[in-house]
């Protein structure tokens, strides 16, 4: 879930009383959000310097050795509105764990912020279980950060889907497991745009200039024009991108855009304001329960489709209970739970088919459970090396005023 | 003699006491983070490996060549908000100072009332007040104000508005206080001496009233000049000014050295602008009552 920033706070602050799991979390995910800000602050001012020594390096196909101990204490974190608490409760109760999950994720370069300095000094992060969108997940792996996972602990790991199975900055994935993936996509308002959107570059009909909003995060933004521009995003070469943020540039300079922005989207487009908008799958399902008005399309093109992965951060203290709760959500009656309350796409093979049985709704829901046709047309963020990727984010916030 | 001397070195280290608190206050709140700053703007390195101090000087050249465009919006902008400001609130410090009566009390109540509600949810109630289906804009475009597809939120004049909005009191106080203490017989002297009275205005209480400008303008100026809030809520890119960079640059793209250069670099123009402007108003006469 790329990009939350200082936007949603707001947004959240403000969102009126809906006795939803949306509106709920919204409002206390706001403290949450404050203190986070305020830890990445210290952060920035107390741990800026670093040694110029680290190096990364591809990750080979390793193994975690995590004997089985008694579990006591988890300490997992994870992005608001993320899982079913019922789900954690029964993992206590089961397994006599005391795990303390909490919501603090709210954007992956603020959350690595808080934790890089004592990662990088090789200390424990107090955390277990970490949730990073893959490029976050990349670059942990890539400079050690990660702990190999011990797939002893983790028989279920056989119901992860195919398609995620062999990431490239994690083929065997030796230190990453999936949890949610979801689409960024396109939320509209037919009665505003008053036809129904088929393609990326319908984002670029001037009949809608001003009405129209895009992520701050260069991933989905660049990505999905790439996409519209015909480009296979698995292998995008630099110049890809840079010619999706071109376009982006001269869309903004044109006012064509109308912002630039994190998960604030959300009202604007409830309330008219966005006509258009770049929209994630998970949130879609929630503002078309709000407002049966907005629809949504997978571009004819395709959609992005990025995946948030749990790690266990290098050094943490308690392997083996992160590992059982990781075999725990995957499976598929649990899984089946998470996906229903959290209206992402499940990673989990069977899943599907529990939801069958429980909530068919959610089952035939195409933005939950991608039927193949779909699902060939899903691409995922545009990797690059280090210095590409600080080129092409360079190039996108100069786009974005930022 | 031994006990006189201790009196005495008492007496002369009781201002410097007196003073401690403030000069704590200062050193572990301005002075310490200001060199914090200026210390990590002369960093060099990257985000994943870490930066080291290195009498790196160009992520101060990077972020004035990067940023002046948003430099110049800022200052711009938080110049028109402060003019603004300041003529809606001459008048109306002006009349609850002279002509308020009873009413005073009530009126300084009023524009201090915002104050109870937080910033953020202030300015996010504009975005509703401003937004496209709301009925300022359908007023707007039936007056002619607006072009057909014409829109508030979003644009400058709504990042400009949010800015006068909310520093509006930070002017209109400082101006009451000035007003309120100008004695009337000076006024009442300028009138017998055949001054009418626009020219007593300008003679006597435009100059006694001048240590509110200073101070108002000032109040308004600086914090408006590193705002980002209301130009990420009601504006856009296009509107995004220096507070908004800093902020992203700080906390997104984590680039700490050019972060910090701006944050000097901002703090550096507003400490010049602020001793020019002190300068051209005179600043003896402001000192006594100035802030």
């Amino acid at each position: 879930m790329p990009d939350r920033s200082l936007d949603q706070m707001i947004d959240r602050l403000l969102e009126e009383e809906r006795f939803s799991r949306r509106g709920f979390v919204r409002r206390t995910g706001a403290a949450a959000l404050a203190t986070s800000s305020v830890g990445t602050l210290l952060a920035a001012c107390g741990g800026v310097e670093g040694t110029k020594t680290t190096t990364g390096g591809v990750a080979k196909a390793v193994t975690g050795n995590h004997p089985k101990v008694a579990i006591d204490e988890l300490n997992f974190s994870n992005w608001p509105l993320y899982v079913e608490k019922q789900v954690l409760k029964t993992f206590d109760k089961r397994f006599g764990a005391k795990t303390r999950y909490t919501e603090e994720i709210n954007d992956n370069e603020e959350f690595f912020a808080k934790v890089r300095e004592a990662l990088r000094r090789g200390r424990d992060v107090k955390r277990d279980i970490v949730v990073l969108t893959d490029f976050m997940a990349a670059r942990w792996i890539r400079l050690g950060y990660a702990e190999p996972l011990d797939k002893r602990n983790i028989p279920n790991v056989s119901n992860l889907v195919e398609n995620l199975a062999s990431p490239v900055y994690d083929r065997e994935r030796s230190y990453s497991l999936p949890w949610q993936s979801g689409m960024t996509l396109i939320g509209y308002n037919p009665k505003k745009t008053g036809r129904k959107l088929t393609s990326v570059n319908d984002f670029f009909d001037p009949k809608f200039k001003g009405r129209v909003s895009f992520f701050s995060e260069w991933r989905d933004a660049a990505g999905l024009v790439a996409v519209g521009q015909g480009v296979k995003t698995a292998d995008a070469t630099k110049d890809d991108v840079l010619k999706a943020i071109e376009k982006l540039d001269e869309e903004n300079r044109k006012g064509q855009i109308r912002r630039f922005t994190g998960n604030d989207y959300t009202t604007d487009l409830a309330k008219g304001n966005l006509w258009v908008a770049m929209a994630y799958s998970g949130d879609l399902i929630q503002l078309q329960a709000d407002n049966p008005d907005l629809e949504y399309v997978i571009p004819e093109e395709g959609a992005m489709l990025w995946t948030d992965n749990m790690m266990i951060p290098k050094g943490a203290a308690h392997p083996y209970a992160a590992e059982t709760m990781m075999n725990y959500v995957y499976d598929p009656v649990i899984a089946a739970k998470i996906a229903a309350y959290v209206n992402y796409v499940s990673p989990v093979e069977g899943a599907r088919e529990e939801l069958l049985k429980t909530d068919p709704e959610v089952a035939e829901n195409e933005l939950i459970f991608p039927p193949e046709e779909v699902r060939a047309r899903l691409h995922p963020h545009p990797t690059f090396d280090d210095a590409d990727e600080r080129e092409l984010s360079e190039a996108f916030q100069k786009v974005i005023g930022a | 003699m031994a006990r006189l001397l201790s009196l005495r070195r008492r007496r002369s280290a009781l201002p410097y006491l007196l003073l401690a608190p403030g000069l704590l206050w200062l050193g572990v709140f301005y002075l310490v983070p200001a060199l914090n700053q200026v210390y990590v703007s002369l960093q060099d390195g990257t985000l994943e490996q870490g930066y080291l101090f290195d009498w790196n000087w160009s992520s101060y050249g990077d972020a004035l060549a990067d940023y002046r465009e948003q430099f110049g919006r800022s200052i711009g902008y938080a110049a028109t908000a402060t003019a603004i400001a300041f003529v809606i609130s001459f008048p109306l410090a002006y009349f609850i100072a002279f002509k308020a009566g009873r009413l005073k009390s009530l009126m300084l109540f009023l524009i201090i009332l915002p104050f109870f509600t937080s910033y953020l949810v202030r300015t996010i109630a504009w975005q509703t007040i401003l937004a496209d289906d709301s009925t300022v804009v359908g007023a707007a475009k039936t007056l002619g104000l607006l072009d057909g597809d014409g829109r508030l939120l979003a644009t400058r004049t709504a990042v400009i508005a949010g800015i006068t909005y909310n520093f509006l009191p930070f002017m209109a106080l400082p101006l009451y206080v000035s007003l309120e203490k100008i004695d009337r017989r000076l006024i009442e002297a300028a009138t017998d001496l055949y001054a009418s009275r626009g020219v007593a205005f300008r003679r006597v209480t435009l100059p006694l009233a001048l240590p509110g400008i200073f101070a108002g303008s000032l109040l308004t100026f600086i914090p408006a000049v590193g705002d980002f809030i209301n130009a990420q809520l009601l504006g856009s890119s296009r509107q995004y000014m220096i507070g908004n960079v800093i902020q992203s640059r700080f906390l997104v793209v984590q680039d700490y050295p050019v972060a910090a250069a701006l944050s000097f670099l901002l703090m550096a123009a507003l400490l010049v602008a602020v001793l020019l402007y002190a300068r051209a108003l005179g600043a003896r006469n402001l000192t006594e009552s100035a802030v």
